[in-house]
């Protein structure tokens, strides 16, 4: 078998994808595909060139941050403080434990038609929807993280004096923000793919709105933009999410 | 320590354990796996209640050090701040504590390692930075819980004699359990056997006259190292072989 040199693995992928592209585009040309059902790839990037050309895919960007990051935040948030109201208050735990764990287990966004009921067709429906499916997940790596702690250094800081403050403080805290930023990546993921299922059922602007727009015009060129877009936005906060998780678990 | 009964709810683990540690003297606890001996040391820390007896160190809380079988640093803590640590929860200005953290990593052979998280020190590094989170507070009771187990041969000597010169030095009683009978006999001046639970007892007690101060290797061959060593072997054997008749 040949050897591969895994310095130049990423060469070969990007050389693979453009081959790929390339033949994608020939087919084009050569009318062998539908532009309908396949766009080439030069039909998308026109798409693309387009939304930003005209400055109108500004505030649809603006409306699924807002969304996804505000329902991240407030998930965060929520979570970690039930997590840990759970953890240390029995009566609590019997309460939340059944709630979460059934929200857990059903697909949360199912919840979007609900939400707009509820909450109109505007942002608020999309934070919840992107609030619910993060909340439930830092909830669960909290409540059990707590639970989890290591014993030993919980001894360790009682046995060097330490009270319920500095335990919270050294030991309780780093941990549950620890087991947080691992799961951060895996809550970003969550809150777009809330923001733009909740756009998707009703909205009138966001990522997730323009893709069902793309959807009821049989606009394919733009749907490919619309998803490369997406993909790149999420990367994009997944790399920052990446860097954050590595400066602050620096010790791990 | 005073009759001391251990349980965890059902038959008593280790019962009417007794047991003195002399001012500035080094005491070994020795006995067969999971007779008790951890149980004990948690006891005396107050980390475990016992169900019946007393235990009198006539010492704050804060003057008795115990360092774990594991070294159980905070992770996220750099070396420096984990020795620091104990030293601010007893009212030290965290300027203060580091700065003793650095003085006490130095003593231990860890200049400059201060800046690194446990992750990235040797075990025997580690070993000796919970060394030093311990010694910092200078305490008048050390307790161990073979706290060397870990380590290879080489590094565990040379943390051993550090260790015993400091705790000589600095007239430090110390109660170490361990399985070792050899290092048992080279580091104490009393030793006691703790028989093979549960219900342990503790069933024998040695005088070592070893001369101080000690170079924990060398003593081994001290003239009076080989009858005792042969004693305690013989006794420790035979309280295994009879659990084994019995059971
Ligand atoms: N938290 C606990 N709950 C119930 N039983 C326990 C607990 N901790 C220890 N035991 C039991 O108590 C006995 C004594 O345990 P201990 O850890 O004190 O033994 P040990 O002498 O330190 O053994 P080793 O040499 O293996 O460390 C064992 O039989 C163990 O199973
Ligand atoms: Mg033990």
């Amino acid at each position: 078998m040949m050897r591969l040199d895994p310095r130049y693995t990423w060469m070969r992928q990007v050389a693979a994808l453009a081959a790929l592209l390339a033949v994608w585009e020939a087919a084009d040309r050569a009318n062998l595909l539908n532009p309908i059902y396949a766009p080439s790839p030069s039909r998308v990037g026109a798409a693309l060139v387009d939304l930003f050309a005209d400055g109108r895919i500004w505030p649809h960007l603006e409306a699924t941050f807002g969304a996804a990051l505000g329902g991240l935040a407030l998930g965060i948030l929520v979570g970690v403080v039930l997590g840990v109201v759970a953890a240390l208050v029995p009566f609590i735990a019997e309460l939340l434990e059944p709630v979460m764990t059934v929200l857990n287990a059903i697909p949360r966004v199912i919840l979007a038609p609900l939400f707009v009921i509820w909450l109109g067709i505007g942002l608020a429906s999309k934070v919840a929807l992107s609030f619910i499916l993060v909340a439930v997940l830092i909830f669960f790596t909290v409540f059990t993280g707590i639970r989890q702690v290591d014993r030993r250094l919980v001894e360790r800081v009682v046995t060097l004096g330490g009270n319920r403050r500095a335990l919270v403080r050294h030991v309780y805290l780093p941990s549950v923000a620890s087991w947080v930023l691992g799961n951060l990546k895996i809550a970003v993921g969550f809150a777009f793919t809330g923001a733009c299922v909740g756009e998707f059922v009703a909205a009138t602007e966001g990522l997730g709105y323009l893709l069902s727009f793309a959807q009821s015009t049989y606009n394919a060129a733009l749907m490919f933009a619309l998803i490369l877009l997406i993909l790149v936005v999420v990367l994009l906060i997944f790399g920052l999410a990446g860097r954050l998780e590595k400066h602050l678990l620096r010790w791990n | 320590m005073h009759d001391l009964t251990i349980s965890y709810g059902g038959e008593p683990v280790l019962e009417g354990a007794s047991l003195a540690v002399g001012d500035g003297s080094f005491v070994s606890l020795v006995g067969p796996s999971g007779s008790g001996k951890s149980s004990l040391l948690r006891a005396v820390i107050g980390l475990q209640r016992p169900l019946s007896g007393t235990v009198e160190t006539g010492l704050a809380p804060s003057q008795i050090g115990i360092l774990f079988q594991d070294d159980a640093l905070l992770p996220w803590k750099t070396a420096r701040e984990n020795v620091a640590l104990g030293l601010t929860f007893n009212g030290m200005v965290r300027g203060k504590a580091l700065a003793e953290a650095d003085a006490w990593l130095a003593r231990l052979d860890l200049a400059g390692l201060g800046d690194r998280f446990p992750r990235r020190l040797s075990g025997g590094q580690r070993k000796r930075v919970a060394l030093a989170q311990v010694l910092a507070m200078r305490p008048k009771l050390m307790l161990m819980d073979e706290p060397f187990a870990s380590l290879d041969a080489i590094v565990r000597a040379r943390v051993v004699k550090d260790l015993v010169a400091l705790v000589e030095r600095e007239k430090i009683s110390v109660l170490l359990v361990t399985h070792d009978l050899e290092e048992a006999l080279s580091l104490s001046d009393d030793v006691y056997l703790l028989s093979q639970g549960p219900r342990a007892r503790i069933t024998e007690h040695y005088d070592v006259p070893l001369p101080r101060p000690r170079d924990p290797v060398l003593s081994r061959t001290h003239p009076a190292f080989a009858p005792l060593y042969e004693r305690l072997w013989a006794d420790l054997s035979r309280e295994v072989d009879q659990r084994a008749e019995a059971a």
